[in-house]
């Protein structure tokens, strides 16, 4: 009997890396030797199935488990390669109000007894699908992209995880963590993005981790295989590796990407004699 | 003050002593569709029975046990009734049989069940429009909307002549689905009967919901996530390879699906 802790990856804005964050995490802690499970809260836009490579797996779902048509063993899709993580999948063919407040609750309680970690895909928007997601959770992670409307989104999240949640009307504070992704210190140093500091400073949330722009995180989610599992030198993959062990309790500083520089940019300054 | 009226199908539940063999059935339903019972409307009919009122008590107390609602019992005078028992119910006209669902298997949770749903109205005008391979849920209305398409209920078959997109649900209880295009990842189509499918069928297709075996399902490029008829369900992983991508049907022989090329 483990009783799991819940994390939601929540944003409010959509396209900011909420899916491959759920998927990274989930995939990360469970290489760690935990039991995880991955819930797809996106009803009538899912995708984590898609990120994590299970789409073709798929025979019930999030709303069938909701609405008692169908058993939570039933709908867990085990991943191949990790035989400790698994992913219960949402329904592509209902919208967010299939989802009742009672089977959610039942099914985050069912969830709690078998794992130790649940995470929580939350969907995009501020509305009931994203509110139901973040409802019984237990943590949060913020996902903001280094520009000011993904900040502005997430600062409106955060009000929504101190009002809305079972935590906050228990009179509690939910804990939340700060996941800056798609970073790019290029651009952060001419100024065209926002630096991790300022975003820090707009939401004062801790943060837990800086993913860099990467390409290889398109092409892990085009071959279905979280980014923590599909290549681990990866400098994204890296930093989802360094988020979770923080998410764990370690305390190691956050490493802000630098730009690409090989050995030989180290040593040669770019001096001209 | 307006009341409007409403036309439910409900299922007519007829005890039959001895009692815990007939549990014994109601359990077996359950246990090969959970969802079989929740939210309808469920009648019991003792008419003729002469049940004691205890059995009754004890009838209405084990289907409780087994989250099944009872809305009202038919034969029974309600002077006898106790208090708390559903109302007394007399009247109604008998329709065509509900199916249960057959063997077990996943497809049997799925709404597999004729359900007729009328509301006095302008419904009914819309209803006989529904037919014309209009029988969509396009995603802003509410997927309630597949069950109220009632379609006509003598074997009909539907024709849908644009894509199927990802979220779509073509729902049809009672008889063939034909779509001339493709069947987007993330769409369903669910029949009574056979489908068809000329073009890709990627999405996921479950025929002869109604408890037919001899449906069959058909598709010019077999690339599915799920295909099942009659509750037997088999997933994009389970399929042999040779299949993929080529024109192919299914049918179901020995409670197995058989996968065969088109030529």
């Amino acid at each position: 009997m483990s009783n799991a802790t819940v994390v939601v990856v929540t944003s409010g804005k959509g396209g900011v890396g909420k899916t491959t964050t759920s998927a990274a995490v989930a995939s990360a802690l469970a290489k760690e030797g935990y039991q995880v499970c991955a819930v797809d809260f996106d009803v009538g836009l899912r995708n984590l199935d898609l990120i994590m490579g299970a789409e073709r797996r798929v025979v019930f779902d999030l709303v069938n488990v909701v609405r008692g048509e169908a058993s939570i063993k039933q709908a867990l899709v085990r991943d191949k390669k990790l035989n400790n993580l698994f992913l219960l999948p949402a329904s592509q063919t209902r919208d967010k109000d299939a989802l009742t407040e009672e089977g959610v609750e039942r099914v985050i309680g069912e969830l709690r007894m078998y794992f130790d970690w649940v995470i929580c895909d939350s969907p995009a928007g501020i509305e009931r699908g994203a509110t139901l997601a973040m409802r019984h959770a237990d943590e949060a992670i913020i996902v903001s992209n280094p520009e000011v409307s993904s900040v502005r989104d997430c600062d409106r999240i955060i009000g929504l995880l101190d009002a809305k949640t079972k935590i906050a009307e228990d009179g509690g504070r939910m804990p939340k963590h700060l996941m800056i992704t798609r970073y790019d210190s290029e651009r952060a140093k001419t100024g065209d993005m926002l630096a991790t500091d300022d975003v820090v400073d707009i939401l004062s949330v801790p943060l837990i981790g800086v993913v860099p722009e990467s390409r290889d995180v398109l092409k892990a989610s085009n071959v279905g295989l979280p980014i923590t599992l599909s290549d681990e030198n990866s400098p994204a993959a890296k930093a989802y590796m360094e988020a979770t062990r923080r998410l764990l309790g370690e305390d190691i500083p956050v490493t802000i990407p630098e730009g690409k520089k090989g050995l030989l940019g180290k040593f040669f300054r770019g001096r001209a004699a | 003050m307006k009341f409007k009226g409403k036309s439910f199908i409900a299922i007519v539940l007829t005890p039959e002593p001895p009692f815990t063999d007939w549990f014994q059935e109601i359990d077996r339903i359950i246990a090969r569709s959970p969802g079989f019972f929740i939210d309808r409307p469920i009648v019991l009919d003792v008419r003729g029975s002469k049940i004691p009122i205890d059995e009754l008590e004890e009838l209405l107390a084990g289907l409780n046990e087994r989250s099944v609602r009872v809305m009202g019992i038919d034969g029974v005078a309600g002077t006898r009734l106790k208090p708390g028992m559903p109302p007394s119910f007399s009247g109604g006209r008998l329709t065509s049989d509900v199916d249960v669902p057959e063997p077990a298997g996943g497809a049997g949770a799925k709404p597999a069940t004729s359900e007729a749903k009328t509301e006095t109205g302008g419904k009914a005008a819309a209803n006989g429009a529904a037919v014309n391979g209009a029988a969509k849920d396009d995603g802003d209305q509410s997927p309630a909307a597949t069950a109220d398409v009632a379609s006509v209920p003598n074997g009909s078959s539907i024709v849908i002549t644009e894509p199927v997109r990802s979220g779509q649900s073509i729902l049809h209880p009672d008889g063939d689905v034909t779509v001339i295009g493709s069947v987007s990842s993330g769409a369903e189509i669910i029949a009574g009967g056979s489908i068809h499918v000329y073009g890709a069928l990627r999405g996921r297709a479950l025929a002869g919901v109604s408890g037919k075996d001899g449906a069959r399902i058909f598709c010019s490029k077999l690339d599915a996530e799920l295909v099942s008829i009659n509750g037997l369900y088999k997933v994009a992983e389970d399929f042999d390879g040779a299949f993929r991508n080529a024109p192919a049907q299914i049918r179901f022989e020995n409670e197995t699906l058989v996968f065969e090329e088109l030529n």
